[in-house]
């Protein structure tokens, strides 16, 4: 891992350095190292654009001193992860842009923060009387509070939106999502890393094996492994089958959004077709249990077929989505529809495929190759418009360019094995892996403990950046096209709070 | 005479009106390749929502107890004056106006608004707006196109209406297709349906007609689903019969009668058909284009209207 040690007080100046080199915030995790050292450690992973790797800078806070500078004048993507430092290891961002908590319960003890190691995992402290959250005022004539959630009317996770508007018009959308918690970084902690799989695979039923592979990555890169050539091929066919569901449902959920009926439902009846595809070929629909850290836990079942399959799907699909783009009355609905700007979403470190709508060209497959994609052409569709459509369209042509991956892949399979022993690993030495999501970069940040323990491990996932672009997306919107914007994102927000 | 009529009447429309919507769920399914819910779901759901708890805001005033019950009422009340399979209902009751009709439904939505915003909820009162929006466009829309079958019977009398549409001259001229076109589509946004608002959707914040019903739980939700019901029935009966009277009874005899209610099932099968199509095939317009629709309602019935006068026919 390419790293620099720096002192507190330098950590702008580095970091300012980097920006300039072309830098992009990656990733962000705080860690109690009281055991061992003095104080916390902050660890900031950038990336530095196709072909131009990764570099780490890590500062030391001291225990006694538990204030940083905050990187937010420079890279304001890190605007959530140091307020979710601040709320669950205690330690104060100074010069953040918005310091208000953002993880913790209202009704959470002061004081109290879960991610120190002298916090029992399993605690549960007593509440205290709800403090009132500071929402954002905004003022002026007709301007009314629109609250929604965190109780929905349909089967949606919970979320709180507080819109702000006059008459339909959305003035300000503030959303306080983190109602998810269950703790899974502080479960992890002192599991052996083959039994932390099982956790990892849980944080989120939609994009299980890509944060799998990201966290099994982890932990090949600290081991210097090589996964098998076999076992890297059936990773990207895994993951690339994980995307096309994903986005099959994305596609029928903003049909679902516009009450277009007609594609809701071919839309999940398509993603159904993936699923017991999924099953057939790893014996779970969501494919838990195949990913192991140093390969894969098992041979696929029924490779034979699996081909002609998913060509019978791709023309299916091609006969949906010809009927999709050429309802009018469906896309004037998407267009100019939730603008996000190209700005705002590389301000706000925004991935994925809602990037990509945008105009920010980047795609972790193609940037920083990892499992089989090296030796793979992947094509990384780009759409300027920003809007729905955009986003919209851009999943519409990564169903095509994952099609061609998977027919990529299965025509060339290396032979071989599908897993490599981990060995001993290395203890408190940062390692970090990442996948190219459904819904882009799910990254896992690690630090292990002797006897192939966990120490730390933070997941920074698709949504976590994405979901704090929505509110941009949505002003100026009217309130009824607030659950369309919302779906072309298509967030999870178990991912987010984990 | 008078008394069996109303009984009959009322018993025809409490008891086909959920058949009638969960017909059109059937054929949406059918239309979008789904199995679908079974076609009685809609008398389940009523008997459900009947024997579960009712829970009222502490906020809610008479209005979100009275509402239900004066929607449900005049919704019947104005369902009893369009015949169903007789002519006979007509005859008797011979006070049905098609005035009377529309402003008894009117009653009833302003109620409704009212009960939307009575309890304080956002999405009440979001709702309750946009309904009210909505519902002062249409009116325009619904009163041109029914003045041209008034203009051919001379009447708003309900009876002359369906008396004067029977003559298969008047039928045939453009001013009453383009009438009938401007009421089918009245009847879209009327009973709440895509391309106007989305009957099926659990998003509350673009809920139309929905939202208003929020706040509501057990018997008085059941109430309110059943006169909505029973007022979607009656805007098909308005379509069907105003314009397409063939078929009805004109003499209360069994045979005619028989023969009258196998007339009555067919036309609401085709147009409850319609709406599944209609539904199935576009996606809901932006709110503020909704009103774009309405007007396009308006237009067709002054069409209507300027049509008459321009085609006279053998009339």
């Amino acid at each position: 891992m390419n790293l620099i040690r720096v002192a507190k007080a330098e950590m702008l100046g580095v970091v300012r350095g980097i920006k300039e080199r072309g830098g992009v915030l990656f990733t962000v995790c705080g860690s109690d190292e009281r055991l061992w050292d003095h104080g916390f450690g902050l660890y900031y992973v950038f990336s530095l654009g196709k072909g131009g790797g990764f570099q780490t800078v890590a500062t030391m806070v001291d225990a006694a001193d538990a204030v940083f500078p905050s990187v937010t004048s420079v890279f304001e993507a890190a605007h959530w992860d140091e307020r979710e430092i601040q709320d669950l290891l205690g330690l104060v961002p100074l010069g953040h842009l918005d310091p208000r908590p953002l993880v913790r319960p209202d009704d959470w003890p002061e004081g109290l923060f879960p991610l120190r190691k002298d916090f029992p995992a399993g605690e549960r402290p007593p509440l205290v009387t709800s403090r009132e959250y500071p929402f954002t005022p905004v003022g002026g004539e007709g301007v009314f509070q629109v609250p929604v959630g965190p109780v929905h009317a349909g089967i949606i996770e919970s979320g709180h939106f507080r819109f702000h508007a006059v008459g339909e018009r959305i003035i300000s959308l503030e959303a306080r999502l983190f109602y998810n918690h269950r703790g899974v970084e502080k479960l992890a902690e002192g599991r052996e890393v083959e039994e932390a799989m099982f956790l990892v695979e849980r944080i989120c039923g939609s994009c299980s094996c890509s944060h799998a592979v990201a966290y099994a990555q982890a932990l090949e890169e600290l081991g210097s492994l090589q996964v098998p050539p076999r076992a890297a091929a059936l990773r990207s066919t895994y993951l690339e089958l994980e995307r096309l569901y994903n986005h099959l449902n994305d596609v029928g959920a903003i049909c679902a959004g516009t009450g277009f009926s007609f594609g809701a439902v071919h839309g999940s009846r398509l993603k159904e077709e993936v699923l017991a595809l999924n099953e057939r070929l790893t014996g779970h629909r969501y494919l838990f249990g195949t990913i192991v850290p140093g390969g894969l836990s098992r041979e696929p079942f029924g490779l034979e077929g699996l081909a002609g399959d998913l060509a019978a799907l791709r023309e299916d699909w091609g006969e949906t989505v010809a009927v999709l783009l050429d309802n009018e009355s469906f896309r004037e609905r998407l267009r100019d529809t939730g603008r996000l700007s190209r700005e705002a979403a590389r301000r706000l470190g925004v991935v994925g495929p809602a990037a990509r709508a945008s105009g920010v060209d980047r795609d972790l497959r193609r940037d920083h190759p990892y499992a089989a994609y090296g030796r793979l052409e992947v094509t990384v569709p780009v759409q300027q418009g920003g809007d729905v459509e955009a986003r919209f369209l851009i999943r519409v042509k990564e169903i095509a360019a994952t099609f061609a991956l998977l027919e990529e892949l299965l025509t060339d399979l290396p032979a071989g094995g599908i897993r490599v022993p981990l060995g001993e690993l290395p203890p408190y030495t940062p390692t970090f892996g990442y996948t190219e999501s459904p819904r882009g970069a799910n990254v896992h940040f690690l630090l292990t403990a002797p006897g192939n323990r966990i120490y730390r491990h933070r997941v920074r996932s698709a949504s976590f950046p994405n979901w704090a672009a929505v509110p941009f997306a949505v002003e100026g919107n009217m309130l009824p096209d607030f659950p369309l914007i919302n779906k072309s994102f298509e967030l999870c927000y178990a991912c987010l709070d984990r | 005479m008078a008394l069996t009529w109303l009984v009959i009447q009322t018993a025809l429309y409490l008891a086909l009106a959920p058949l009638v919507l969960g017909y059109i769920k059937k054929a949406k399914a059918y239309l979008q390749g789904r199995r679908g819910p079974d076609i009685r779901q809609p008398y389940r759901d009523l008997v459900k929502l009947w024997h579960k708890e009712t829970v009222t805001s502490r906020t809610a005033s008479w209005i979100t107890r009275a509402a239900p019950l004066i929607l449900f009422a005049t919704t019947l009340a104005a369902a009893v004056l369009l015949p169903t399979i007789s002519l006979a209902s007509a005859v008797y009751l011979r006070y049905g106006d098609i005035l009377t009709v529309i402003y008894l439904l009117a009653t009833g939505s302003f109620f409704l608004a009212l009960a939307g915003l009575d309890a304080g909820s956002a999405f009440g009162g979001m709702g309750s707006s946009r309904e009210s929006l909505l519902a002062a466009l249409l009116e325009p829309g619904i009163l041109l196109a029914l003045s041209v079958p008034v203009l051919t019977a001379g009447s708003t009398s309900i009876r002359r209406l369906v008396g004067a549409s029977l003559s298969p001259a008047v039928l045939l001229l453009p001013a009453h297709l383009l009438a009938l076109g401007a009421v089918f589509l009245a009847a879209i946004a009327e009973t709440g349906r895509i391309p106007v608002d989305n009957p099926d959707t659990h998003l509350e914040l673009t809920m139309i007609h929905e939202g208003m019903f929020l706040e509501y739980t057990g018997r008085p939700l059941a109430l309110l689903n059943w006169a909505v019901q029973v007022r979607q029935l009656l805007v098909l009966t308005v379509v069907a019969n105003l314009f397409f009277p063939w078929g009805l009874a004109l003499v209360p005899q069994p045979v005619s009668l028989g023969l009258a209610g196998a007339v009555y099932l067919g036309k609401l099968l085709l147009l409850g058909g319609g709406l599944a199509l209609v539904e199935s095939v576009y996606a809901k317009l932006r709110l503020f284009r909704a009103p774009g629709f309405l007007w396009a309602i308006s237009f067709l019935g002054l069409l209507a209207l300027v049509s008459r006068y321009l085609f006279r026919g053998a009339h």
